[in-house]
Protein backbone atom coordinates (compact mmCIF):
# COMPACT_ATOMS: atom_id res chain seq x y z
CA UNK A 1 0.00 0.00 0.00
CA UNK A 2 1.26 3.20 -0.56
CA UNK A 3 1.08 6.28 1.37
CA UNK A 4 -1.17 7.95 -0.30
CA UNK A 5 -3.81 5.44 -0.58
CA UNK A 6 -3.19 4.14 3.51
CA UNK A 7 -3.64 8.12 4.40
CA UNK A 8 -6.64 8.26 2.62
CA UNK A 9 -8.37 5.37 3.73
CA UNK A 10 -7.00 6.18 7.45
CA UNK A 11 -8.82 10.05 6.83
CA UNK A 12 -12.28 8.46 6.14
CA UNK A 13 -11.73 5.96 9.22
CA UNK A 14 -10.95 9.21 11.19
CA UNK A 15 -14.08 11.36 9.77
CA UNK A 16 -16.42 8.30 10.54
CA UNK A 17 -15.19 7.90 14.09
CA UNK A 18 -15.52 11.73 14.66
CA UNK A 19 -19.01 11.63 13.28
CA UNK A 20 -19.94 8.52 15.18
CA UNK A 21 -18.32 10.07 18.66
CA UNK A 22 -20.18 13.19 18.37
CA UNK A 23 -23.55 11.98 17.53
CA UNK A 24 -23.15 9.10 20.24
CA UNK A 25 -21.26 11.55 23.00
CA UNK A 26 -18.37 8.91 23.19
CA UNK A 27 -15.90 11.02 22.16
CA UNK A 28 -13.07 10.41 19.24
CA UNK A 29 -10.55 8.51 20.76
CA UNK A 30 -12.55 6.15 21.87
CA UNK A 31 -13.33 5.11 18.95
CA UNK A 32 -9.93 6.11 17.27
CA UNK A 33 -8.12 3.27 19.11
CA UNK A 34 -10.11 -0.17 18.24
CA UNK A 35 -9.88 1.27 14.97
CA UNK A 36 -6.25 2.20 13.85
CA UNK A 37 -5.49 -1.31 16.61
CA UNK A 38 -7.92 -4.13 15.07
CA UNK A 39 -8.71 -2.55 11.77
CA UNK A 40 -5.10 -1.80 10.44
CA UNK A 41 -3.30 -3.48 12.69
CA UNK A 42 -0.80 -0.31 13.97
CA UNK A 43 0.66 -1.00 17.04
CA UNK A 44 -1.15 -0.27 20.13
CA UNK A 45 1.44 2.45 21.29
CA UNK A 46 0.83 4.93 17.85
CA UNK A 47 -3.17 4.44 18.22
CA UNK A 48 -3.15 5.58 21.89
CA UNK A 49 -1.02 8.75 20.28
CA UNK A 50 -2.96 9.62 17.47
CA UNK A 51 -6.38 8.95 20.23
CA UNK A 52 -4.94 12.05 22.27
CA UNK A 53 -4.16 14.17 19.21
CA UNK A 54 -7.68 13.55 18.28
CA UNK A 55 -9.31 13.85 21.96
CA UNK A 56 -7.54 17.31 22.18
CA UNK A 57 -9.04 18.43 19.20
CA UNK A 58 -12.34 17.00 19.27
CA UNK A 59 -13.03 18.47 23.40
CA UNK A 60 -10.97 22.22 22.36
CA UNK A 61 -13.54 22.87 19.35
CA UNK A 62 -16.53 22.15 21.13
CA UNK A 63 -15.58 23.31 24.73
CA UNK A 64 -15.32 26.79 22.59
CA UNK A 65 -19.09 27.15 22.05
CA UNK A 66 -20.07 25.93 25.44
CA UNK A 67 -17.50 27.92 27.51
CA UNK A 68 -19.07 30.84 25.22
CA UNK A 69 -22.93 29.82 26.34
CA UNK A 70 -21.85 29.79 29.67
CA UNK A 71 -22.79 26.32 30.27
CA UNK A 72 -19.43 25.16 31.61
CA UNK A 73 -18.60 25.17 34.96
CA UNK A 74 -15.36 26.84 34.74
CA UNK A 75 -14.21 26.64 38.86
CA UNK A 76 -15.26 22.69 38.86
CA UNK A 77 -13.35 21.99 36.00
CA UNK A 78 -10.64 23.57 37.24
CA UNK A 79 -10.15 22.09 40.85
CA UNK A 80 -11.16 18.65 39.52
CA UNK A 81 -7.84 19.11 36.37
CA UNK A 82 -5.62 18.84 39.34
CA UNK A 83 -6.96 15.52 39.93
CA UNK A 84 -6.96 14.34 36.39
CA UNK A 85 -3.68 15.99 35.69
CA UNK A 86 -2.05 14.17 38.65
CA UNK A 87 -3.63 11.25 37.56
CA UNK A 88 -2.83 11.42 33.70
CA UNK A 89 1.13 11.57 35.20
CA UNK A 90 0.60 8.36 36.79
CA UNK A 91 -1.21 6.86 34.18
CA UNK A 92 1.53 7.62 31.93
CA UNK A 93 4.16 6.40 33.83
CA UNK A 94 2.26 2.85 34.37
CA UNK A 95 2.03 2.54 30.89
CA UNK A 96 5.85 2.79 30.83
CA UNK A 97 6.04 -0.68 32.16
CA UNK A 98 2.64 -2.55 31.58
CA UNK A 99 2.44 -4.69 29.21
CA UNK A 100 -0.07 -3.46 25.67
CA UNK A 101 -1.70 -6.88 25.85
CA UNK A 102 -2.90 -6.06 29.22
CA UNK A 103 -3.74 -2.14 28.65
CA UNK A 104 -5.74 -3.71 25.90
CA UNK A 105 -7.40 -5.50 28.72
CA UNK A 106 -8.08 -2.75 30.43
CA UNK A 107 -9.38 -0.61 27.57
CA UNK A 108 -12.12 -3.06 26.43
CA UNK A 109 -13.23 -2.62 30.24
CA UNK A 110 -13.77 1.09 29.77
CA UNK A 111 -15.42 0.72 26.86
CA UNK A 112 -17.89 -1.92 28.49
CA UNK A 113 -18.29 0.90 31.04
CA UNK A 114 -18.95 3.36 28.35
CA UNK A 115 -21.69 1.04 26.63
CA UNK A 116 -23.67 0.86 29.48
CA UNK A 117 -23.45 4.47 31.52
CA UNK A 118 -24.75 5.58 27.28
CA UNK A 119 -28.07 3.24 28.22
CA UNK A 120 -28.79 5.63 31.95
CA UNK A 121 -30.79 8.61 31.78
CA UNK A 122 -29.88 11.56 31.82
CA UNK A 123 -30.71 13.89 35.61
CA UNK A 124 -31.12 17.55 36.43
CA UNK A 125 -30.94 16.91 40.14
CA UNK A 126 -33.00 19.83 41.09
CA UNK A 127 -32.64 20.96 45.02
CA UNK A 128 -29.17 19.50 45.92
CA UNK A 129 -27.95 20.64 48.85
CA UNK A 130 -24.95 21.86 48.43
CA UNK A 131 -21.55 20.25 50.72
CA UNK A 132 -19.55 23.01 53.20
CA UNK A 133 -16.65 21.69 51.43
CA UNK A 134 -18.16 22.79 47.95
CA UNK A 135 -18.93 26.41 49.25
CA UNK A 136 -16.13 26.85 50.35
CA UNK A 137 -14.75 25.98 46.83
CA UNK A 138 -17.19 27.79 45.37
CA UNK A 139 -18.24 25.12 43.02
CA UNK A 140 -22.21 26.58 42.93
CA UNK A 141 -23.15 28.09 39.54
CA UNK A 142 -25.95 28.67 37.12
CA UNK A 143 -26.33 27.56 33.53
CA UNK A 144 -28.51 28.92 30.55
CA UNK A 145 -31.76 26.82 30.18
CA UNK A 146 -35.19 28.15 28.33
CA UNK A 147 -36.64 29.63 31.77
CA UNK A 148 -33.47 31.89 32.26
CA UNK A 149 -30.62 31.00 34.64
CA UNK A 150 -30.94 28.26 36.39
CA UNK A 151 -28.88 27.93 39.37
CA UNK A 152 -27.54 24.60 41.08
CA UNK A 153 -25.30 23.16 44.42
CA UNK A 154 -23.32 20.22 44.25
CA UNK A 155 -21.96 18.02 47.24
CA UNK A 156 -19.41 14.88 47.43
CA UNK A 157 -16.37 16.39 46.49
CA UNK A 158 -13.80 14.34 47.68
CA UNK A 159 -15.82 11.09 46.30
CA UNK A 160 -15.65 12.97 42.81
CA UNK A 161 -12.20 14.29 43.37
CA UNK A 162 -11.39 10.32 43.77
CA UNK A 163 -12.80 9.08 40.73
CA UNK A 164 -10.98 11.75 38.49
CA UNK A 165 -7.91 10.73 39.58
CA UNK A 166 -9.10 7.22 37.60
CA UNK A 167 -10.24 8.91 34.87
CA UNK A 168 -7.09 11.01 34.53
CA UNK A 169 -5.09 7.28 35.09
CA UNK A 170 -6.98 5.72 32.74
CA UNK A 171 -6.67 8.74 30.09
CA UNK A 172 -3.19 8.73 30.86
CA UNK A 173 -3.06 4.88 30.08
CA UNK A 174 -5.20 4.73 27.19
CA UNK A 175 -5.18 8.31 25.18
CA UNK A 176 -8.37 8.68 25.90
CA UNK A 177 -10.52 11.61 27.18
CA UNK A 178 -12.28 9.00 29.99
CA UNK A 179 -15.31 11.44 29.39
CA UNK A 180 -17.53 8.24 30.64
CA UNK A 181 -15.63 8.53 33.90
CA UNK A 182 -15.64 12.34 34.28
CA UNK A 183 -19.12 12.59 33.77
CA UNK A 184 -19.68 9.46 36.58
CA UNK A 185 -17.99 11.62 39.11
CA UNK A 186 -19.81 14.91 38.28
CA UNK A 187 -23.36 13.17 37.73
CA UNK A 188 -23.68 10.14 40.00
CA UNK A 189 -21.41 11.68 42.96
CA UNK A 190 -21.64 15.42 43.32
CA UNK A 191 -25.01 15.94 41.78
CA UNK A 192 -24.20 17.87 39.08
CA UNK A 193 -26.55 19.12 36.29
CA UNK A 194 -26.26 16.57 33.22
CA UNK A 195 -25.53 19.14 31.01
CA UNK A 196 -23.38 20.99 32.80
CA UNK A 197 -21.38 17.41 33.79
CA UNK A 198 -21.23 16.76 29.75
CA UNK A 199 -19.70 20.32 28.90
CA UNK A 200 -17.77 20.79 31.78
CA UNK A 201 -16.13 17.09 31.53
CA UNK A 202 -15.41 18.08 27.21
CA UNK A 203 -13.79 21.30 29.12
CA UNK A 204 -11.59 19.41 31.02
CA UNK A 205 -10.64 16.55 28.50
CA UNK A 206 -8.35 18.77 26.62
CA UNK A 207 -6.01 19.52 29.73
CA UNK A 208 -6.14 16.02 30.83
CA UNK A 209 -5.34 14.56 27.19
CA UNK A 210 -2.12 17.07 26.95
CA UNK A 211 -0.72 16.29 30.45
CA UNK A 212 -0.43 12.40 28.91
CA UNK A 213 0.75 14.11 25.28
CA UNK A 214 3.61 16.03 26.85
CA UNK A 215 5.14 12.70 27.84
CA UNK A 216 4.35 10.52 25.03
CA UNK A 217 5.01 12.80 22.41
CA UNK A 218 8.81 12.77 23.61
CA UNK A 219 8.35 8.86 24.08
CA UNK A 220 7.41 8.70 20.08
CA UNK A 221 3.89 7.84 20.23
CA UNK A 222 2.56 10.49 18.23
CA UNK A 223 3.88 9.53 14.50
CA UNK A 224 2.94 12.46 12.13
CA UNK A 225 1.97 10.10 9.14
CA UNK A 226 -0.85 8.92 11.56
CA UNK A 227 -1.15 12.19 13.51
CA UNK A 228 -1.98 14.19 10.49
CA UNK A 229 -5.16 12.46 8.88
CA UNK A 230 -6.48 11.51 12.55
CA UNK A 231 -6.15 14.75 13.70
CA UNK A 232 -8.21 15.95 9.98
CA UNK A 233 -10.33 13.03 9.83
CA UNK A 234 -11.99 13.27 13.66
CA UNK A 235 -12.31 16.78 13.50
CA UNK A 236 -14.29 17.53 10.34
CA UNK A 237 -16.23 13.79 11.69
CA UNK A 238 -16.93 16.08 14.64
CA UNK A 239 -17.50 19.29 13.21
CA UNK A 240 -20.35 17.56 10.96
CA UNK A 241 -21.85 15.38 14.33
CA UNK A 242 -22.56 18.51 15.56
CA UNK A 243 -24.46 19.73 13.06
CA UNK A 244 -26.56 16.74 12.15
CA UNK A 245 -27.57 16.29 16.06
CA UNK A 246 -29.81 19.18 16.14
CA UNK A 247 -31.69 17.24 13.52
CA UNK A 248 -31.28 14.04 14.03
CA UNK A 249 -33.40 11.74 16.75
CA UNK A 250 -30.11 9.79 17.87
CA UNK A 251 -31.35 7.26 20.44
CA UNK A 252 -31.49 4.14 18.00
CA UNK A 253 -28.36 4.99 17.27
CA UNK A 254 -26.98 5.36 20.14
CA UNK A 255 -28.67 1.95 21.05
CA UNK A 256 -26.99 -0.11 17.87
CA UNK A 257 -24.29 1.43 18.85
CA UNK A 258 -23.44 0.11 22.32
CA UNK A 259 -24.01 -3.33 20.47
CA UNK A 260 -21.10 -2.60 18.78
CA UNK A 261 -19.06 -1.26 21.56
CA UNK A 262 -19.60 -4.29 23.40
CA UNK A 263 -18.29 -6.77 20.49
CA UNK A 264 -15.57 -4.60 19.94
CA UNK A 265 -14.64 -4.49 24.01
CA UNK A 266 -15.01 -8.71 23.88
CA UNK A 267 -12.37 -8.55 20.87
CA UNK A 268 -10.32 -5.79 22.36
CA UNK A 269 -10.46 -8.20 25.65
CA UNK A 270 -9.70 -11.49 23.85
CA UNK A 271 -6.56 -10.41 21.87
CA UNK A 272 -5.05 -9.06 24.93
CA UNK A 273 -5.25 -12.46 26.62
CA UNK A 274 -4.59 -13.89 23.37
CA UNK A 275 -1.27 -11.78 23.19
CA UNK A 276 -2.02 -10.16 19.86
CA UNK A 277 -1.23 -6.52 20.65
CA UNK B 1 -29.26 53.04 50.09
CA UNK B 2 -25.90 54.21 48.23
CA UNK B 3 -24.62 50.70 49.75
CA UNK B 4 -27.49 48.12 47.18
CA UNK B 5 -26.58 50.37 44.01
CA UNK B 6 -23.26 50.42 45.04
CA UNK B 7 -22.99 46.25 45.08
CA UNK B 8 -25.73 46.32 42.08
CA UNK B 9 -22.88 48.12 39.79
CA UNK B 10 -20.14 46.08 41.06
CA UNK B 11 -22.26 42.31 40.25
CA UNK B 12 -22.69 44.02 36.91
CA UNK B 13 -19.28 44.85 36.40
CA UNK B 14 -18.33 41.40 37.75
CA UNK B 15 -20.74 39.44 35.34
CA UNK B 16 -19.15 42.01 32.38
CA UNK B 17 -15.64 40.06 33.20
CA UNK B 18 -17.12 36.96 33.72
CA UNK B 19 -18.44 37.37 30.56
CA UNK B 20 -15.35 39.01 28.50
CA UNK B 21 -13.60 36.09 29.89
CA UNK B 22 -15.74 33.03 28.98
CA UNK B 23 -15.50 35.09 25.53
CA UNK B 24 -11.56 35.27 25.47
CA UNK B 25 -11.07 31.64 26.85
CA UNK B 26 -13.63 30.19 23.65
CA UNK B 27 -12.19 31.88 21.12
CA UNK B 28 -8.43 30.96 22.51
CA UNK B 29 -9.36 27.23 22.28
CA UNK B 30 -11.40 27.50 18.80
CA UNK B 31 -8.70 29.85 16.94
CA UNK B 32 -5.48 27.56 18.14
CA UNK B 33 -7.37 24.24 17.21
CA UNK B 34 -8.36 25.79 13.80
CA UNK B 35 -4.81 27.11 12.88
CA UNK B 36 -3.49 23.57 14.28
CA UNK B 37 -5.36 22.14 11.42
CA UNK B 38 -4.71 24.68 8.94
CA UNK B 39 -0.71 23.14 9.70
CA UNK B 40 -1.17 19.75 9.53
CA UNK B 41 -3.27 19.65 6.45
CA UNK B 42 -1.31 22.21 4.41
CA UNK B 43 1.97 20.13 5.95
CA UNK B 44 0.04 16.90 5.01
CA UNK B 45 -0.65 17.47 1.89
CA UNK B 46 3.07 18.43 1.24
CA UNK B 47 3.91 15.33 2.93
CA UNK B 48 1.55 13.42 0.47
CA UNK B 49 3.04 15.58 -2.87
CA UNK B 50 6.61 14.44 -1.76
CA UNK B 51 6.24 10.72 0.06
CA UNK B 52 2.47 9.72 -1.41
CA UNK B 53 3.91 7.35 -4.38
CA UNK B 54 6.25 5.73 -1.40
CA UNK B 55 5.23 2.09 0.26
CA UNK B 56 3.67 2.75 4.11
CA UNK B 57 6.44 2.30 6.70
CA UNK B 58 5.70 -0.47 9.04
CA UNK B 59 3.73 0.97 11.80
CA UNK B 60 2.43 -2.45 13.35
CA UNK B 61 5.75 -2.13 15.27
CA UNK B 62 6.53 0.35 17.33
CA UNK B 63 10.09 2.04 17.14
CA UNK B 64 11.17 5.24 18.80
CA UNK B 65 10.78 8.50 16.61
CA UNK B 66 13.87 9.59 16.08
CA UNK B 67 14.70 13.10 18.00
CA UNK B 68 13.46 15.59 15.50
CA UNK B 69 9.43 14.44 15.66
CA UNK B 70 9.71 14.00 19.70
CA UNK B 71 11.58 17.18 20.89
CA UNK B 72 10.79 21.03 20.49
CA UNK B 73 14.32 21.65 19.53
CA UNK B 74 13.88 19.12 16.94
CA UNK B 75 10.70 19.69 15.71
CA UNK B 76 11.89 23.63 14.79
CA UNK B 77 15.43 22.36 13.63
CA UNK B 78 13.07 19.96 10.93
CA UNK B 79 11.09 22.94 9.89
CA UNK B 80 14.23 24.68 8.38
CA UNK B 81 15.22 21.75 6.59
CA UNK B 82 11.01 21.76 5.42
CA UNK B 83 11.27 18.07 6.24
CA UNK B 84 7.30 17.33 5.48
CA UNK B 85 7.18 15.20 8.45
CA UNK B 86 8.09 17.85 11.08
CA UNK B 87 5.83 20.45 9.70
CA UNK B 88 3.07 18.14 10.88
CA UNK B 89 4.09 17.42 14.17
CA UNK B 90 4.41 21.74 14.40
CA UNK B 91 0.87 21.42 13.72
CA UNK B 92 0.22 18.75 16.90
CA UNK B 93 2.58 21.37 18.91
CA UNK B 94 0.16 23.78 18.22
CA UNK B 95 -2.82 21.99 19.38
CA UNK B 96 -0.98 21.03 22.69
CA UNK B 97 -0.78 24.53 23.48
CA UNK B 98 -3.97 25.38 23.20
CA UNK B 99 -5.75 24.27 26.41
CA UNK B 100 -2.01 25.18 27.99
CA UNK B 101 -2.67 28.44 27.47
CA UNK B 102 -6.10 28.31 28.15
CA UNK B 103 -4.98 27.48 31.86
CA UNK B 104 -2.57 30.15 31.75
CA UNK B 105 -5.55 32.56 30.44
CA UNK B 106 -7.60 31.32 33.52
CA UNK B 107 -4.63 32.17 36.09
CA UNK B 108 -3.88 35.62 34.61
CA UNK B 109 -8.14 35.79 35.31
CA UNK B 110 -8.41 34.54 38.43
CA UNK B 111 -5.69 36.78 39.42
CA UNK B 112 -7.62 39.42 38.19
CA UNK B 113 -10.52 38.70 40.24
CA UNK B 114 -8.37 38.78 43.57
CA UNK B 115 -9.59 34.82 43.83
CA UNK B 116 -6.50 33.44 45.39
CA UNK B 117 -8.03 30.37 45.88
CA UNK B 118 -8.52 29.88 42.70
CA UNK B 119 -5.08 31.58 41.56
CA UNK B 120 -3.24 28.80 43.58
CA UNK B 121 -5.59 25.90 42.11
CA UNK B 122 -4.93 26.83 38.39
CA UNK B 123 -0.87 27.20 39.48
CA UNK B 124 -1.08 23.80 40.52
CA UNK B 125 -2.49 22.32 37.13
CA UNK B 126 -0.41 24.40 35.12
CA UNK B 127 2.79 22.90 37.11
CA UNK B 128 1.62 19.45 36.70
CA UNK B 129 1.93 19.94 32.79
CA UNK B 130 4.77 22.16 32.93
CA UNK B 131 7.35 19.78 34.92
CA UNK B 132 5.34 17.09 32.81
CA UNK B 133 6.53 18.56 30.01
CA UNK B 134 10.48 18.85 31.13
CA UNK B 135 10.62 15.95 33.07
CA UNK B 136 8.96 13.44 30.43
CA UNK B 137 8.84 10.72 32.38
CA UNK B 138 11.28 8.33 30.32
Amino acid sequence: MTILVFTLILLAGAYAAGLLGSLTGLGGGVIVIPLLTLVFHIDFRYAIGAALVASIATSSGSASAYVKEGMTNIRLGMFLEIATSIGAVTGAVIALWMPTNTIAVIFGLVLILTAVMQQRQSADHEHVKGSNLARKLKLFGTYPTKEGNQSYELTHVTGGFLTMIVAGILSGLLGIGSGVLKVLAMDNFMKVPFKVSTTTSNFMIGVTAVTSAVVYLQRGYIEPGIAFPIMVGVLGGALTGTQLLKRLNVSLLRKIFAIAILLVAINMIYNGFAGKF
Amino acid sequence: MALPVNSDKMKEKNNKSQTDMRELIGNTLRIGVVTACTIALISGMYYLIRHGGEMVPDYTVFRKEPASFTSIHGIFGGLTSLAAKDWIQLGVLVLMLTPILRVALSLIDFAHQRDWLYVVITAIVFIVILMNSIVGVG
